[in-house]
């Protein structure tokens, strides 16, 4: 792995944002809407069912997660169908770059593109509501560590797909966390699924980081048990993902479907 | 030697694509790589760049073998195809500079800035890709090619999009760079005339095999079986089509 390579793609990135508008309104436009809109739409709610500030903090906490669990592994995948779409793949990997080091330089720059929008997203609330994640940051911080490394390996997986069956099935990259939203439970606890679904949401990482957040907020304090469950199936997540990913572009590269891609 | 090329093999299930070829470019040489569509010519290439693998067989960038040092190997490789593009939202400049930093090339700006000059696109540097015509991206594909001073330089076609005075420029540009900087070119194309030009030596393949070999005019007189004094790869061409078991 060489710095400088990592660094060129996320130069590449970094050139391309700056006169990209869809980028910008990915990483900023959305998130600032949905915490404008679902914000002001609880703090009616709270109004109405007197249940206080706690209601507030639930939602704009999920909308926040939620936002840099998808933020980042779109931008992952969307990294990915930009070189697709600019047919540069060839001149990309005709060079002593490396696919971990090409990886590794989306990783970095979505990594910046993210946590600019989650302290966009995170700046507003608390101006506007009073929420402020940043004092809760120390307990927050090791699940949306479990939220990145989740969110890693679904970004492989799309990656994968696309690697694979190119851009016809690019709107995964968009669609994805749409069917994990409700089965993580990131509006409403683990409990008001039935108790079959309840059995499958348990072996999300996001469910136990939503049903996490929303004990902290209430003042349950920091559930280990979330964290570990959390943690080991995402570390767990992370592993076969990276092994498909793997395979999936040996076989590409072994069908030659890397040059046609181009 | 440049690249050695040892009896390659690439298949696609039963399909041959590449089948047991050997050959090797020297130091400064420029290897004419010809072909109808479908002969193997890019696939051949395609694997000197990694981007397929063999299904058997080696390929050695001077002395290293790709398939254990990969990096190592591609680091004094250049490509150029008018098949392939660039980010088009970026700028020349911009797209250069990425280039030359995933080359690790030392003063980038300076490096960029004379072979711009070089191939006469200095003007374009602060064009977004998207703004070019064909022509204009071959030659930014070109500056890219040349941006690591390359010491073997894959080009796919590269005149293929050129008008005939461009296309004139860019030939005296790769054989200026073959003569003062040594830089062996394994060069692909369609334009008979210019490989006769270009290449002292030429490989002819057809359904993946190499069928003919060696200067202009030996192949012209083997493949024709006629005694002739000046090349005729056309000709050739035309005789190999009309013969598809050769």
């Amino acid at each position: 792995m060489k710095l400088h390579r990592i660094l060129a793609v996320v130069r590449r990135h970094l050139y391309d944002m700056r006169r990209n508008l869809d980028r910008v309104n990915d990483s900023f436009f959305w998130p600032i809407l949905d915490v404008l809109i679902w914000g002001l739409f609880t703090v009616y709610l709270s109004d109405r069912l007197e249940q206080g500030f706690t209601f507030v903090n639930f939602l704009l906490g999920a909308i926040i997660l939620w936002g840099v669990f998808y933020s980042f592994q779109r931008d992952l995948a969307m990294g990915f169908l930009e070189e697709l779409w600019s047919r540069n793949l060839i001149n990309l990997f005709s060079t002593p770059l490396t696919i971990w080091e090409y990886i590794s330089g989306l990783l970095l720059v979505n990594l910046l593109k993210t946590a600019f929008g989650f302290f966009v997203a995170a700046t507003i609330a608390g101006l506007l509501y009073h929420f402020n994640v940043f004092s809760l940051s120390v307990y927050f911080l090791p699940f949306v560590l479990i939220l990145f490394v989740f969110s890693l390996s679904i970004g492989f997986l799309i990656t994968g797909f696309i690697f694979r069956y190119t851009t016809r099935v690019q709107t995964v990259a968009w669609s994805f966390a749409g069917v994990l939203q409700p089965l993580s439970c990131v509006m409403y606890p683990l409990s008001t699924l039935p108790m079959w679904l309840q059995r499958v949401a348990w072996f999300f990482p996001t469910t136990h980081v939503f049903e996490a957040m929303r004990q902290l907020l209430a003042g349950g304090g920091f559930s280990m048990e979330h964290f570990w469950w959390g943690l080991l199936l995402s570390v767990g997540y992370l592993t076969l993902s990276i092994v498909f990913f793997k395979i999936i572009f040996e076989i590409t590269r072994a069908r030659g479907l890397l040059a046609k891609l181009a | 030697m440049v690249l050695e090329v040892e009896h390659l093999v690439k298949t696609f299930g039963a399909f041959r694509a590449v089948d047991d070829i050997s050959f090797s470019v020297a130091e400064g040489e420029i290897l004419g790589f010809l072909g109808p569509n479908g002969a193997g010519k890019t696939t051949t290439l395609h694997l000197i760049l990694d981007l397929v693998t063999p299904t058997s067989g080696a390929i050695i960038i001077l002395g290293r073998p790709l398939k254990t040092e990969r990096s190592a190997a591609l680091q004094d490789v250049g490509f150029s195809s008018p098949y392939v593009s660039l980010p088009y939202r970026l700028t020349v400049l911009e797209n250069l500079k990425v280039f030359a930093h995933l080359f690790g090339v030392e003063r980038p700006t300076e490096r960029i800035d004379y072979l711009l000059k070089l191939f006469q696109i200095e003007d374009l540097k602060k064009q977004a890709v998207a703004q070019l015509s064909s022509g204009q991206v071959t030659r930014v594909g070109l500056c890219k090619a040349f941006l690591n001073s390359p010491k073997l330089l894959l080009l796919d076609e590269a005149t293929a999009s050129l008008d005939p005075q461009i296309a004139h420029e860019v030939r005296e540009v790769l054989l200026t760079a073959q003569r003062e900087e040594g830089v062996s070119i394994l060069y692909t194309s369609h334009n008979m005339a210019e490989v006769e030009k270009m290449c002292p030596r030429v490989i002819f393949l057809n359904h993946g095999r190499i069928v003919a070999e060696g200067s202009p005019v030996d192949i012209t007189r083997a493949i024709l079986k006629e005694e002739r004094e000046e090349p005729a790869l056309e000709e050739v061409f035309f005789h190999m089509m009309r013969q598809p078991n050769v």
